[in-house]
């Protein structure tokens, strides 16, 4: 049986998600606006897109591009923010690239990435992986800079070499920031999915949305929108479960320390 | 066992290092053989009537074999404001195998530089420390430090960090893993071998710090103001331990305080250093019987009178040590 206070807890994002879509049901009433159809026009419209086979593939195809795009980010950024994190020279180096490109819209380059790679899945990918790629390399970085020198020694005096500090000292001391980096970066891969998919148009789930909006299928283009919130939510919620379960040593559960008797 | 030198005999007053080396060759000569008995319940005016049974001639070992050398070390730190600070200055220090050395001195002295350069994390400006005949070049197996900051791996449990030597070292899992069960026991915090560092306290963190480095049979200890962050009961405690511990194995131990009577109550000799440029001000020999106990010691004149003066040459160092 839980108590009242958990089960607020548990009930609280359930009764959040309802109370807007009572505040959308209610605004769109009042509005009567035909590009702003009701909650209930939207949800109903949801079935039709994921029972569409054509709109599941292109769902899909987009999933594939953002796992590839992420996948390669987190692969690459680790390893470059931890570098840049223990090496001042490695962090002089790429710093100032870095901060060029950070301000930078990834979306805005993709117009030249198209001219370049035409507007197939390389391009959208590449564009997600430099979305993802910067908090990544940041957090990374921090955290790898956060390390504490004098575990690196007691490591040093163990036998490790400096590259196996790197992975079995750093990797794992800076992991619950690089983890931080990483949700980030998924919520960032989702965003550069979509406006892909929104400049070079030919599959995907931005795909969709946008030929509804071009078309004037106000209730489509609002389930797509609530379509893609539950994969960032879903996706959000599994990696915060991974998340947890690795960095679980680092969680503030057990604030209290046992007194030594 | 270790050839040790007891000081028996050697003078109640401090003395340099020249002396020092002296009398500790010849002193030398007279070991106990065991350790323990030698110094029963009745303390330190049996030692010295029993001592003549314990006196026995060692040929087969050098008597003060040397295991760290620092030879006229120097550290010159840059500070921010383009002035060159200088935290060592000119620095000789021998210590013996199986020694228990305390570098004394205010904060700021160098003392953990000090500390550090013979760990090897850090390379001194100029001069040299040597490690058994060799320059040390680096941190190596050989020199266990532990830290004031505890610096336990924090995704490892407390067996994890513990076995985290000795599997570095080779030493097979289920080998490596009854070794550390052992000496989690031997530093009291059985039963917290699978707690994280995070659900410790400070005390206990210190625990598994000191079986950490213990597990990968460092020759040399290297203890870094290893109770600073601790309460003043919980630093009693691990310092009696630690006694404990050390007179089972006498390892070489390198420890950094600046607590006259941490280093009084734990060391064979106290390196007693001054501040700005650091420099070693004086070497005493603590000359009190072992194994010891803190609430026979504390009633001991010799022990406070060792207190007293250390602190009074502190207190005449601070006076004639205003700037210039």
């Amino acid at each position: 049986m839980m108590s009242p206070a958990a089960m607020t807890r548990r009930a609280a994002p359930v009764l959040a998600c309802i109370g807007l879509l009572v505040v959308w049901q209610v605004a769109s009433l009042a509005l009567k606006n035909d590009s702003f159809p009701t909650a209930i026009e939207a949800i109903k419209a949801i079935p039709s897109i994921l029972g569409d086979k054509e709109s599941l593939v292109n769902i899909l195809a987009s999933l594939r591009r953002m796992a590839m795009g992420f996948g390669a980010a987190v692969l690459v950024s680790i390893p470059l923010g931890l570098l840049m994190g223990r090496s001042t020279a490695v962090a002089a180096f790429f710093n100032p690239l870095l901060m060029v490109i950070y301000p930078v819209p990834k979306a805005a380059l993709m117009p030249i990435i198209m001219l370049w790679l035409g507007v197939g899945d390389i391009t959208k990918t590449l564009v997600i992986f430099l979305g993802v790629s910067l908090p990544v390399i940041y957090h990374s970085f921090e955290g790898a800079k956060a390390v504490e020198e004098k575990m690196l020694w007691s490591g040093a005096a163990m036998g490790l070499s400096p590259p196996q500090r790197l992975v079995r000292i750093v990797l794992p001391a800076a992991l619950p920031e690089i983890l931080t980096g990483c949700r980030t970066g998924l919520v960032l891969a989702l965003i550069t999915m979509i406006t892909s998919e929104m400049i070079a148009r030919q599959s995907g789930a931005g795909n969709i949305l946008f030929n509804a909006l071009d078309m004037g299928q106000y209730d489509t283009v609002f389930a797509m929108i609530i379509i893609v919130g539950a994969m960032g939510i879903c996706l959000d919620a599994i990696f915060e479960r991974v998340r947890a379960r690795l960095v679980r040593w680092s969680e503030p559960q057990f604030d209290m320390p046992l007194s030594f008797s | 066992m270790k050839a040790r030198r007891n000081g028996r005999g050697s003078n109640d007053a401090p003395h340099g290092c020249e002396n020092d080396s002296l009398s500790g060759r010849v002193l030398a000569k007279l070991v106990p053989l065991n350790l323990r008995a030698s110094g029963t319940e009745d303390g330190m005016t049996v030692v010295s009537a029993r001592s003549s049974e314990w006196v026995k001639p060692v040929t087969q070992q050098d008597p003060a074999s040397a295991i760290i050398e620092i030879d006229r070390v120097s550290q010159v730190f840059q500070t921010s404001a383009r002035k060159d600070h200088v935290a060592l200055s000119d620095i000789s220090l021998t210590i013996e195998e199986g020694a228990f050395v305390s570098i004394l001195g205010p904060s700021g002295c160098g003392k953990s530089t000090l500390l550090y350069i013979v760990g090897g994390f850090v390379s001194p400006t100029s001069g040299a420390a040597k490690m058994k005949g060799q320059a040390i070049t680096g941190p190596g197996p050989d020199r266990g430090p532990v830290f004031q900051e505890f610096a336990l791996f924090p995704w490892k449990t407390v067996l994890g960090n513990v076995m985290y030597g000795p599997r570095q070292q080779g030493v097979r899992v289920t080998e490596a893993e009854a070794q550390s069960r052992a000496l989690i026991e031997m530093v009291g915090l059985k039963g917290y071998e699978n707690f994280y560092p995070k659900e410790l306290s400070g005390g206990m963190k210190q625990r598994v710090a000191l079986a950490r480095t213990l597990a990968y049979h460092p020759e040399v200890l290297l203890m870094d103001e290893p109770f600073g962050a601790l309460d003043a009961h919980t630093r009693t405690r691990l310092q009696n331990d630690l006694l404990d511990i050390w007179e089972r194995d006498r390892k070489t131990v390198l420890f950094v305080t600046h607590s006259v009577d941490e280093a009084v109550f734990l060391s064979d000799k106290v390196v007693m250093m001054s501040k700005s440029p650091g420099r070693i001000r004086q070497v005493i020999d603590i000359d009190l019987p072992r194994p010891r106990r803190r609430n026979e010691l504390l009633l001991d004149p010799r022990y406070q009178k060792y207190v007293v003066d250390i602190e009074r040459m502190f207190d005449e160092s601070d006076e004639a040590g205003a700037p210039a």
